[in-house]
Protein backbone atom coordinates (compact mmCIF):
# COMPACT_ATOMS: atom_id res chain seq x y z
CA UNK A 1 0.00 0.00 0.00
CA UNK A 2 1.57 3.25 -1.12
CA UNK A 3 -0.33 5.15 1.50
CA UNK A 4 -0.12 4.81 5.19
CA UNK A 5 -3.63 4.48 6.40
CA UNK A 6 -4.49 2.94 9.70
CA UNK A 7 -7.09 3.19 12.35
CA UNK A 8 -6.26 3.89 15.92
CA UNK A 9 -8.72 3.52 18.76
CA UNK A 10 -8.68 6.84 20.51
CA UNK A 11 -11.72 6.85 22.67
CA UNK A 12 -13.47 4.53 25.00
CA UNK A 13 -16.78 4.71 23.18
CA UNK A 14 -16.81 1.36 21.37
CA UNK A 15 -13.56 -0.24 22.52
CA UNK A 16 -13.36 0.24 26.25
CA UNK A 17 -9.72 -0.73 26.65
CA UNK A 18 -8.38 1.43 23.85
CA UNK A 19 -6.23 4.44 24.73
CA UNK A 20 -4.13 6.82 22.66
CA UNK A 21 -0.88 5.22 21.65
CA UNK A 22 2.39 7.10 21.93
CA UNK A 23 5.49 6.62 19.77
CA UNK A 24 4.78 3.10 18.84
CA UNK A 25 4.14 2.58 15.18
CA UNK A 26 4.21 -1.22 15.52
CA UNK A 27 1.63 -1.15 18.26
CA UNK A 28 -0.46 1.29 16.27
CA UNK A 29 -0.47 -0.94 13.21
CA UNK A 30 -1.16 -4.00 15.34
CA UNK A 31 -4.07 -2.31 17.03
CA UNK A 32 -5.27 -0.92 13.71
CA UNK A 33 -5.50 -4.44 12.30
CA UNK A 34 -7.19 -5.57 15.48
CA UNK A 35 -9.73 -2.75 15.38
CA UNK A 36 -10.32 -3.15 11.67
CA UNK A 37 -11.05 -6.81 12.28
CA UNK A 38 -13.45 -5.90 15.06
CA UNK A 39 -15.21 -3.44 12.80
CA UNK A 40 -15.34 -5.81 9.86
CA UNK A 41 -16.87 -8.42 12.10
CA UNK A 42 -19.30 -6.09 13.79
CA UNK A 43 -23.00 -6.51 13.19
CA UNK A 44 -23.46 -2.96 11.92
CA UNK A 45 -23.83 -2.83 8.15
CA UNK A 46 -21.23 -0.98 6.12
CA UNK A 47 -22.17 2.54 5.04
CA UNK A 48 -19.08 3.35 2.97
CA UNK A 49 -16.61 0.86 1.60
CA UNK A 50 -13.62 1.86 -0.47
CA UNK A 51 -11.33 -0.90 -1.74
CA UNK A 52 -8.01 -0.53 -3.53
CA UNK A 53 -8.58 3.13 -4.39
CA UNK A 54 -6.07 4.88 -6.63
CA UNK A 55 -6.61 8.57 -7.19
CA UNK A 56 -4.42 11.27 -8.72
CA UNK A 57 -5.16 14.95 -8.95
CA UNK A 58 -3.36 16.90 -11.68
CA UNK A 59 -0.74 14.13 -12.01
CA UNK A 60 -0.13 14.11 -8.26
CA UNK A 61 -0.88 10.86 -6.49
CA UNK A 62 -3.29 11.29 -3.60
CA UNK A 63 -4.27 7.69 -2.92
CA UNK A 64 -2.51 4.45 -3.83
CA UNK A 65 -4.35 1.24 -3.04
CA UNK A 66 -6.30 2.90 -0.26
CA UNK A 67 -9.06 0.99 1.53
CA UNK A 68 -11.59 1.99 4.12
CA UNK A 69 -14.81 0.82 5.67
CA UNK A 70 -17.18 2.88 7.77
CA UNK A 71 -20.04 1.14 9.48
CA UNK A 72 -23.43 2.34 10.56
CA UNK A 73 -23.43 4.33 13.77
CA UNK A 74 -19.66 4.81 13.88
CA UNK A 75 -18.17 8.14 14.84
CA UNK A 76 -15.07 8.30 12.70
CA UNK A 77 -12.55 11.12 12.64
CA UNK A 78 -10.10 11.61 9.80
CA UNK A 79 -6.92 13.47 10.57
CA UNK A 80 -3.83 14.24 8.59
CA UNK A 81 -1.74 17.17 7.55
CA UNK A 82 -2.60 19.45 4.67
CA UNK A 83 -2.37 17.60 1.36
CA UNK A 84 -2.87 14.20 2.93
CA UNK A 85 -6.15 13.68 1.08
CA UNK A 86 -8.84 14.49 3.67
CA UNK A 87 -10.78 16.74 1.30
CA UNK A 88 -10.33 14.29 -1.58
CA UNK A 89 -11.58 11.44 0.59
CA UNK A 90 -14.77 13.39 1.35
CA UNK A 91 -15.18 14.21 -2.34
CA UNK A 92 -14.80 10.55 -3.24
CA UNK A 93 -17.29 9.47 -0.56
CA UNK A 94 -19.79 12.12 -1.69
CA UNK A 95 -19.45 11.12 -5.34
CA UNK A 96 -17.95 14.43 -6.49
CA UNK A 97 -14.83 12.63 -7.70
CA UNK A 98 -14.44 9.16 -9.12
CA UNK A 99 -11.37 7.07 -8.29
CA UNK A 100 -8.96 6.25 -11.13
CA UNK A 101 -9.06 2.65 -9.96
CA UNK A 102 -10.78 0.74 -7.18
CA UNK A 103 -14.23 0.05 -5.88
CA UNK A 104 -16.42 2.53 -4.01
CA UNK A 105 -19.60 1.33 -2.36
CA UNK A 106 -22.39 2.95 -0.44
CA UNK A 107 -24.44 0.55 1.68
CA UNK A 108 -22.70 -2.24 -0.23
CA UNK A 109 -23.92 -1.03 -3.61
CA UNK A 110 -21.35 0.17 -6.17
CA UNK A 111 -21.54 3.90 -6.96
CA UNK A 112 -23.80 4.81 -9.88
CA UNK A 113 -25.41 8.12 -10.82
CA UNK A 114 -28.70 7.00 -9.29
CA UNK A 115 -27.02 5.73 -6.12
CA UNK A 116 -25.14 9.00 -5.68
CA UNK A 117 -28.40 10.94 -5.95
CA UNK A 118 -30.10 8.61 -3.47
CA UNK A 119 -27.11 8.84 -1.10
CA UNK A 120 -27.21 12.66 -1.14
CA UNK A 121 -30.78 12.47 0.11
CA UNK A 122 -29.71 10.28 3.00
CA UNK A 123 -26.70 12.19 4.27
CA UNK A 124 -25.57 15.73 4.86
CA UNK A 125 -22.14 17.27 4.47
CA UNK A 126 -21.02 20.42 6.24
CA UNK A 127 -17.93 22.22 4.93
CA UNK A 128 -15.65 23.98 7.40
CA UNK A 129 -16.37 27.62 6.57
CA UNK A 130 -19.54 27.61 4.59
CA UNK A 131 -20.57 30.76 2.76
CA UNK A 132 -24.29 30.58 2.08
CA UNK A 133 -24.51 34.04 0.55
CA UNK A 134 -27.06 36.69 1.37
CA UNK A 135 -30.19 36.33 3.47
CA UNK A 136 -31.20 35.85 7.07
CA UNK A 137 -30.70 32.56 8.89
CA UNK A 138 -34.45 31.92 8.66
CA UNK A 139 -34.44 32.56 4.88
CA UNK A 140 -31.48 30.26 4.34
CA UNK A 141 -33.13 27.55 6.42
CA UNK A 142 -36.34 27.99 4.41
CA UNK A 143 -34.31 27.53 1.24
CA UNK A 144 -32.68 24.29 2.45
CA UNK A 145 -35.98 22.89 3.67
CA UNK A 146 -37.66 23.96 0.43
CA UNK A 147 -35.85 21.19 -1.47
CA UNK A 148 -38.24 18.44 -2.45
CA UNK A 149 -36.15 15.93 -0.43
CA UNK A 150 -36.41 18.02 2.76
CA UNK A 151 -39.92 19.44 2.63
CA UNK A 152 -41.31 16.82 5.01
CA UNK A 153 -38.61 17.70 7.57
CA UNK A 154 -39.21 21.45 7.51
CA UNK A 155 -38.95 22.64 11.11
CA UNK A 156 -41.18 25.29 12.62
CA UNK A 157 -39.44 28.51 13.61
CA UNK A 158 -39.91 27.35 17.21
CA UNK A 159 -38.08 24.06 16.64
CA UNK A 160 -35.35 25.74 14.65
CA UNK A 161 -34.93 28.27 17.46
CA UNK A 162 -34.80 25.48 20.06
CA UNK A 163 -32.11 23.66 18.11
CA UNK A 164 -30.07 26.85 17.91
CA UNK A 165 -30.42 27.20 21.68
CA UNK A 166 -29.18 23.63 22.16
CA UNK A 167 -26.07 24.66 20.27
CA UNK A 168 -25.57 27.75 22.39
CA UNK A 169 -27.04 30.30 19.96
CA UNK A 170 -29.76 32.88 20.54
CA UNK A 171 -33.18 32.34 18.96
CA UNK A 172 -33.10 35.93 17.74
CA UNK A 173 -30.28 34.91 15.40
CA UNK A 174 -32.95 33.62 13.00
CA UNK A 175 -33.53 37.18 11.84
CA UNK A 176 -29.86 38.07 11.54
CA UNK A 177 -27.99 38.18 8.23
CA UNK A 178 -26.00 34.95 7.85
CA UNK A 179 -23.08 36.78 6.22
CA UNK A 180 -22.68 39.00 9.30
CA UNK A 181 -22.22 36.08 11.72
CA UNK A 182 -18.91 34.77 13.02
CA UNK A 183 -17.40 31.56 11.64
CA UNK A 184 -18.31 29.68 14.82
CA UNK A 185 -21.93 30.86 14.66
CA UNK A 186 -22.19 29.91 11.00
CA UNK A 187 -20.72 26.52 11.76
CA UNK A 188 -23.35 25.85 14.42
CA UNK A 189 -26.17 27.08 12.17
CA UNK A 190 -24.98 24.63 9.51
CA UNK A 191 -24.86 21.87 12.11
CA UNK A 192 -28.38 22.75 13.30
CA UNK A 193 -29.72 22.50 9.73
CA UNK A 194 -27.94 19.17 9.12
CA UNK A 195 -29.32 17.89 12.44
CA UNK A 196 -32.87 18.98 11.62
CA UNK A 197 -32.73 17.34 8.20
CA UNK A 198 -32.80 14.13 10.19
CA UNK A 199 -30.04 12.49 8.19
CA UNK A 200 -28.53 9.26 9.46
CA UNK A 201 -25.11 10.06 8.08
CA UNK A 202 -23.24 13.32 8.62
CA UNK A 203 -19.91 14.26 7.05
CA UNK A 204 -18.45 17.19 8.95
CA UNK A 205 -15.40 19.17 7.94
CA UNK A 206 -13.57 20.38 11.08
CA UNK A 207 -16.85 20.72 13.03
CA UNK A 208 -15.24 22.26 16.13
CA UNK A 209 -12.50 24.37 14.56
CA UNK A 210 -14.12 27.71 15.41
CA UNK A 211 -15.87 26.76 18.65
CA UNK A 212 -15.08 27.41 22.30
CA UNK A 213 -15.07 24.61 24.87
CA UNK A 214 -18.69 25.15 25.89
CA UNK A 215 -19.96 25.17 22.30
CA UNK A 216 -17.94 22.06 21.46
CA UNK A 217 -19.59 20.22 24.32
CA UNK A 218 -23.03 21.25 23.05
CA UNK A 219 -22.20 20.05 19.52
CA UNK A 220 -20.92 16.75 20.88
CA UNK A 221 -24.03 16.34 23.06
CA UNK A 222 -26.26 16.92 20.05
CA UNK A 223 -24.44 14.82 17.45
CA UNK A 224 -22.37 12.14 19.16
CA UNK A 225 -24.99 10.72 21.49
CA UNK A 226 -27.33 9.03 19.05
CA UNK A 227 -27.01 6.29 16.45
CA UNK A 228 -26.02 8.53 13.55
CA UNK A 229 -22.94 7.77 11.53
CA UNK A 230 -20.58 10.71 11.90
CA UNK A 231 -17.53 11.06 9.70
CA UNK A 232 -15.50 14.13 10.45
CA UNK A 233 -12.16 15.62 9.57
CA UNK A 234 -10.53 17.17 12.59
CA UNK A 235 -7.30 18.22 14.22
CA UNK A 236 -8.98 18.98 17.51
CA UNK A 237 -7.74 16.53 20.16
CA UNK A 238 -10.88 17.17 22.21
CA UNK A 239 -13.10 16.06 19.34
CA UNK A 240 -10.80 13.17 18.33
CA UNK A 241 -11.02 11.74 21.84
CA UNK A 242 -14.78 11.58 21.54
CA UNK A 243 -14.83 9.65 18.27
CA UNK A 244 -14.82 5.87 18.03
CA UNK A 245 -12.06 5.65 15.50
CA UNK A 246 -9.40 7.80 13.95
CA UNK A 247 -8.10 7.41 10.44
CA UNK A 248 -4.71 9.03 10.14
CA UNK A 249 -3.94 9.90 6.54
CA UNK A 250 -0.30 10.26 5.61
CA UNK A 251 0.70 12.07 2.43
CA UNK A 252 2.47 10.05 -0.27
CA UNK A 253 6.23 10.13 0.32
CA UNK B 1 -38.76 68.43 -42.66
CA UNK B 2 -36.73 65.83 -44.56
CA UNK B 3 -33.53 64.45 -43.11
CA UNK B 4 -30.27 66.16 -44.22
CA UNK B 5 -28.21 63.53 -45.98
CA UNK B 6 -24.55 63.55 -44.95
CA UNK B 7 -22.08 63.61 -47.79
CA UNK B 8 -18.98 61.36 -47.46
CA UNK B 9 -16.70 64.39 -46.97
CA UNK B 10 -18.98 65.72 -44.23
CA UNK B 11 -18.72 62.34 -42.51
CA UNK B 12 -14.90 62.43 -42.89
CA UNK B 13 -14.87 65.76 -41.05
CA UNK B 14 -16.78 64.01 -38.26
CA UNK B 15 -13.76 61.70 -37.71
CA UNK B 16 -11.62 64.73 -36.83
CA UNK B 17 -13.30 64.94 -33.42
CA UNK B 18 -11.39 61.76 -32.46
CA UNK B 19 -8.25 63.87 -32.15
CA UNK B 20 -9.47 65.08 -28.74
CA UNK B 21 -10.04 61.68 -27.05
CA UNK B 22 -6.94 60.26 -28.82
CA UNK B 23 -4.80 63.08 -27.34
CA UNK B 24 -6.27 62.52 -23.83
CA UNK B 25 -5.65 58.77 -24.08
CA UNK B 26 -2.07 59.38 -25.33
CA UNK B 27 -1.35 62.02 -22.67
CA UNK B 28 -2.22 59.60 -19.87
CA UNK B 29 -0.36 56.70 -21.52
CA UNK B 30 -3.41 54.46 -21.56
CA UNK B 31 -2.13 52.50 -24.54
CA UNK B 32 -5.65 52.56 -25.94
CA UNK B 33 -4.96 54.47 -29.15
CA UNK B 34 -4.09 51.37 -31.16
CA UNK B 35 -7.33 49.82 -29.98
CA UNK B 36 -9.15 53.05 -30.86
CA UNK B 37 -7.72 52.93 -34.39
CA UNK B 38 -8.72 49.31 -34.92
CA UNK B 39 -12.19 49.86 -33.41
CA UNK B 40 -12.82 52.93 -35.60
CA UNK B 41 -11.77 51.12 -38.79
CA UNK B 42 -13.82 48.03 -37.87
CA UNK B 43 -16.89 50.12 -37.03
CA UNK B 44 -16.67 52.02 -40.32
CA UNK B 45 -16.12 48.93 -42.49
CA UNK B 46 -18.78 46.86 -40.71
CA UNK B 47 -21.36 49.64 -41.00
CA UNK B 48 -20.46 50.30 -44.63
CA UNK B 49 -20.97 46.63 -45.36
CA UNK B 50 -24.25 46.53 -43.43
CA UNK B 51 -25.43 49.77 -45.11
CA UNK B 52 -24.92 48.43 -48.60
CA UNK B 53 -26.23 45.01 -47.65
CA UNK B 54 -29.38 46.42 -46.05
CA UNK B 55 -30.05 48.61 -49.12
CA UNK B 56 -30.01 45.40 -51.12
CA UNK B 57 -32.10 43.56 -48.51
CA UNK B 58 -34.71 46.32 -48.37
CA UNK B 59 -34.94 46.35 -52.16
CA UNK B 60 -35.56 42.61 -52.37
CA UNK B 61 -37.67 42.51 -49.16
CA UNK B 62 -37.86 38.73 -49.13
CA UNK B 63 -38.99 37.06 -45.87
CA UNK B 64 -36.63 34.09 -46.33
CA UNK B 65 -33.66 36.32 -46.98
CA UNK B 66 -34.56 38.41 -43.91
CA UNK B 67 -34.86 35.25 -41.80
CA UNK B 68 -31.46 34.08 -43.07
CA UNK B 69 -29.96 37.46 -42.10
CA UNK B 70 -31.44 37.08 -38.59
CA UNK B 71 -29.79 33.65 -38.38
CA UNK B 72 -26.44 35.18 -39.29
CA UNK B 73 -26.88 37.92 -36.68
CA UNK B 74 -27.80 35.34 -34.01
CA UNK B 75 -24.80 33.19 -34.95
CA UNK B 76 -22.40 36.13 -34.63
CA UNK B 77 -24.06 37.08 -31.32
CA UNK B 78 -23.66 33.46 -30.14
CA UNK B 79 -19.87 33.46 -30.63
CA UNK B 80 -19.60 36.98 -29.20
CA UNK B 81 -21.56 35.93 -26.09
CA UNK B 82 -19.25 32.97 -25.42
CA UNK B 83 -16.07 35.00 -26.01
CA UNK B 84 -17.09 38.02 -23.96
CA UNK B 85 -18.43 35.80 -21.15
CA UNK B 86 -14.85 34.46 -20.83
CA UNK B 87 -16.08 30.96 -21.68
CA UNK B 88 -14.61 28.49 -24.13
CA UNK B 89 -16.11 27.90 -27.56
CA UNK B 90 -17.43 24.43 -26.81
CA UNK B 91 -20.36 22.72 -28.49
CA UNK B 92 -21.94 22.27 -25.07
CA UNK B 93 -22.25 26.08 -24.87
CA UNK B 94 -22.42 27.26 -28.49
CA UNK B 95 -25.44 25.18 -29.45
CA UNK B 96 -27.63 25.90 -26.36
CA UNK B 97 -26.84 29.62 -26.37
CA UNK B 98 -27.52 29.84 -30.12
CA UNK B 99 -30.84 28.01 -29.61
CA UNK B 100 -31.74 30.24 -26.65
CA UNK B 101 -30.98 33.51 -28.46
CA UNK B 102 -32.67 32.36 -31.65
CA UNK B 103 -35.80 31.21 -29.84
CA UNK B 104 -35.90 34.40 -27.77
CA UNK B 105 -35.65 36.57 -30.91
CA UNK B 106 -38.28 34.55 -32.78
CA UNK B 107 -40.79 34.90 -29.91
CA UNK B 108 -40.20 38.66 -29.64
CA UNK B 109 -40.25 39.22 -33.43
CA UNK B 110 -43.43 37.24 -34.00
CA UNK B 111 -45.16 38.94 -31.06
CA UNK B 112 -44.22 42.53 -31.84
CA UNK B 113 -43.92 42.49 -35.63
CA UNK B 114 -46.88 40.31 -36.46
CA UNK B 115 -49.25 40.73 -33.49
CA UNK B 116 -48.57 44.29 -32.33
CA UNK B 117 -47.40 46.20 -35.44
CA UNK B 118 -49.18 43.77 -37.81
CA UNK B 119 -46.81 44.15 -40.74
CA UNK B 120 -48.50 44.09 -44.15
CA UNK B 121 -45.91 41.60 -45.43
CA UNK B 122 -44.40 38.84 -43.28
CA UNK B 123 -41.02 39.88 -41.79
CA UNK B 124 -40.87 43.12 -43.83
CA UNK B 125 -37.20 44.18 -43.92
CA UNK B 126 -37.75 47.84 -42.97
CA UNK B 127 -39.16 46.79 -39.56
CA UNK B 128 -37.75 43.32 -39.00
CA UNK B 129 -34.06 44.07 -39.46
CA UNK B 130 -33.71 47.18 -37.24
CA UNK B 131 -35.99 45.89 -34.47
CA UNK B 132 -34.30 42.47 -34.43
CA UNK B 133 -30.90 44.17 -34.44
CA UNK B 134 -31.78 46.34 -31.45
CA UNK B 135 -33.23 43.46 -29.44
CA UNK B 136 -30.34 41.18 -30.36
CA UNK B 137 -27.71 43.76 -29.42
CA UNK B 138 -29.26 44.04 -25.97
CA UNK B 139 -29.68 40.25 -25.68
CA UNK B 140 -25.96 39.95 -26.36
CA UNK B 141 -25.09 42.41 -23.61
CA UNK B 142 -27.42 40.75 -21.09
CA UNK B 143 -26.35 37.23 -22.05
CA UNK B 144 -22.73 38.18 -21.47
CA UNK B 145 -23.53 39.55 -18.01
CA UNK B 146 -25.94 36.75 -17.04
CA UNK B 147 -24.08 33.73 -18.39
CA UNK B 148 -20.72 34.95 -17.14
CA UNK B 149 -22.18 35.69 -13.69
CA UNK B 150 -23.86 32.28 -13.51
CA UNK B 151 -20.93 30.05 -14.46
CA UNK B 152 -18.16 31.99 -12.75
CA UNK B 153 -20.17 32.40 -9.56
CA UNK B 154 -21.03 28.69 -9.59
CA UNK B 155 -17.37 27.82 -10.05
CA UNK B 156 -16.24 30.24 -7.35
CA UNK B 157 -18.85 28.99 -4.87
CA UNK B 158 -18.61 25.30 -5.72
CA UNK B 159 -18.57 24.39 -2.05
CA UNK B 160 -21.91 26.09 -1.51
CA UNK B 161 -23.40 24.42 -4.60
CA UNK B 162 -22.10 21.03 -3.47
CA UNK B 163 -23.41 21.63 0.04
CA UNK B 164 -26.91 22.09 -1.44
CA UNK B 165 -26.51 18.87 -3.44
CA UNK B 166 -25.52 16.94 -0.34
CA UNK B 167 -28.55 18.40 1.42
CA UNK B 168 -30.63 16.47 -1.09
CA UNK B 169 -31.14 19.24 -3.66
CA UNK B 170 -31.62 18.31 -7.30
CA UNK B 171 -29.26 20.08 -9.66
CA UNK B 172 -31.89 22.66 -10.60
CA UNK B 173 -32.66 23.28 -6.91
CA UNK B 174 -28.95 23.64 -6.12
CA UNK B 175 -28.26 26.16 -8.91
CA UNK B 176 -31.36 28.21 -8.03
CA UNK B 177 -29.55 31.00 -6.06
CA UNK B 178 -26.89 31.32 -8.77
CA UNK B 179 -29.60 31.45 -11.45
CA UNK B 180 -31.49 34.12 -9.49
CA UNK B 181 -28.37 36.28 -9.07
CA UNK B 182 -27.47 35.94 -12.76
CA UNK B 183 -30.99 37.00 -13.81
CA UNK B 184 -30.86 39.97 -11.44
CA UNK B 185 -27.47 41.10 -12.74
CA UNK B 186 -28.50 40.80 -16.38
CA UNK B 187 -31.92 42.44 -16.01
CA UNK B 188 -30.79 45.37 -13.85
CA UNK B 189 -29.11 47.52 -16.59
CA UNK B 190 -32.22 47.36 -18.81
CA UNK B 191 -34.48 48.10 -15.84
CA UNK B 192 -32.31 51.08 -14.92
CA UNK B 193 -32.44 52.47 -18.46
CA UNK B 194 -36.23 51.94 -18.56
CA UNK B 195 -36.53 53.95 -15.35
CA UNK B 196 -34.52 56.91 -16.66
CA UNK B 197 -35.37 56.87 -20.35
CA UNK B 198 -36.49 60.23 -21.71
CA UNK B 199 -35.20 62.08 -18.66
CA UNK B 200 -31.49 61.37 -18.75
CA UNK B 201 -31.11 60.25 -22.35
CA UNK B 202 -33.01 60.16 -25.61
CA UNK B 203 -32.72 56.65 -26.97
CA UNK B 204 -31.19 55.94 -30.38
CA UNK B 205 -34.25 54.57 -32.10
CA UNK B 206 -36.43 57.53 -31.08
CA UNK B 207 -33.71 60.01 -32.05
CA UNK B 208 -33.35 58.34 -35.44
CA UNK B 209 -37.07 58.49 -36.11
CA UNK B 210 -37.31 62.16 -35.09
CA UNK B 211 -34.29 62.99 -37.29
CA UNK B 212 -35.90 61.27 -40.24
CA UNK B 213 -39.00 63.40 -39.84
CA UNK B 214 -41.36 61.28 -37.70
CA UNK B 215 -43.59 62.94 -35.16
CA UNK B 216 -42.19 62.62 -31.62
CA UNK B 217 -45.47 60.96 -30.60
CA UNK B 218 -45.01 58.17 -33.14
CA UNK B 219 -41.37 57.94 -32.10
CA UNK B 220 -42.20 57.44 -28.40
CA UNK B 221 -44.77 54.73 -29.20
CA UNK B 222 -42.09 52.82 -31.09
CA UNK B 223 -39.61 53.49 -28.31
CA UNK B 224 -41.97 52.12 -25.65
CA UNK B 225 -42.55 49.06 -27.79
CA UNK B 226 -38.86 48.51 -28.37
CA UNK B 227 -38.10 48.83 -24.64
CA UNK B 228 -40.72 46.18 -23.89
CA UNK B 229 -39.24 44.00 -26.63
CA UNK B 230 -35.69 44.49 -25.35
CA UNK B 231 -36.56 43.74 -21.73
CA UNK B 232 -38.62 40.65 -22.55
CA UNK B 233 -36.12 39.43 -25.13
CA UNK B 234 -33.12 39.80 -22.83
CA UNK B 235 -34.74 38.06 -19.84
CA UNK B 236 -36.01 35.26 -22.07
CA UNK B 237 -32.67 34.69 -23.79
CA UNK B 238 -30.67 34.75 -20.52
CA UNK B 239 -33.16 32.36 -18.93
CA UNK B 240 -33.08 29.97 -21.88
CA UNK B 241 -29.31 30.34 -22.32
CA UNK B 242 -28.61 29.20 -18.75
CA UNK B 243 -31.40 26.62 -18.69
CA UNK B 244 -30.39 24.96 -21.97
CA UNK B 245 -26.62 25.09 -21.42
CA UNK B 246 -27.14 23.58 -17.94
CA UNK B 247 -28.15 20.35 -19.64
CA UNK B 248 -24.72 19.93 -21.24
CA UNK B 249 -22.09 21.38 -18.90
CA UNK B 250 -22.43 19.12 -15.87
CA UNK B 251 -21.04 15.63 -15.40
CA UNK B 252 -23.45 12.90 -14.40
CA UNK B 253 -22.44 13.38 -10.72
CA UNK B 254 -23.66 17.02 -11.01
CA UNK B 255 -20.14 18.48 -10.94
CA UNK B 256 -19.66 21.48 -13.24
CA UNK B 257 -17.34 20.79 -16.18
CA UNK B 258 -14.88 23.56 -15.38
CA UNK B 259 -13.16 23.15 -18.77
CA UNK B 260 -15.84 25.50 -20.16
CA UNK B 261 -14.25 28.34 -18.17
CA UNK B 262 -11.14 30.17 -19.28
CA UNK B 263 -8.24 30.02 -16.81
Amino acid sequence: MGYSSYSVPYSTRSIPTARPLKNSYTRAVFQAIFIQTLIMNSDSPAIFTASGIHFSYENEKVFSDFSLQINQGEKVAIKGESGSGKTTLFRLLLGFEYPDEGDMRYKEEPYTTQLIQQMRRELAWLPQDLNLGEGTVQELSDFLFGFEANKSQKPSSKRLGETLTKLGLEKSMLNQKYAELSTGQRQRIGLACCYLMNRDILLLDEPTSALDAQSKQKVADLLLQDGRTIISTSHDEWWLERCDRIIDLQPEQ
Amino acid sequence: MDIIDLSWWQLSIGFLILIIPAWILWRYKTGLNKKLGIATVRMTLQLLFVGYYLEYLFELDNAWLNAAWIMVMVLVADFATIDRSELRRKKSLLIPIFAATFFGIIVIDIFFLELVIQLPTFLAAQYTIPITGMVLGNCLRSNVIGINAFYYSLNEHQERYRFYLTCGATRSEAVFPFFRDALKKSANPTLASMATIGLVSLPGMMTGQILSGSSPLIAIKYQIMIMLAIFSGTVLSVYLGIKLSNRFVFFDNDVLDSSILKD
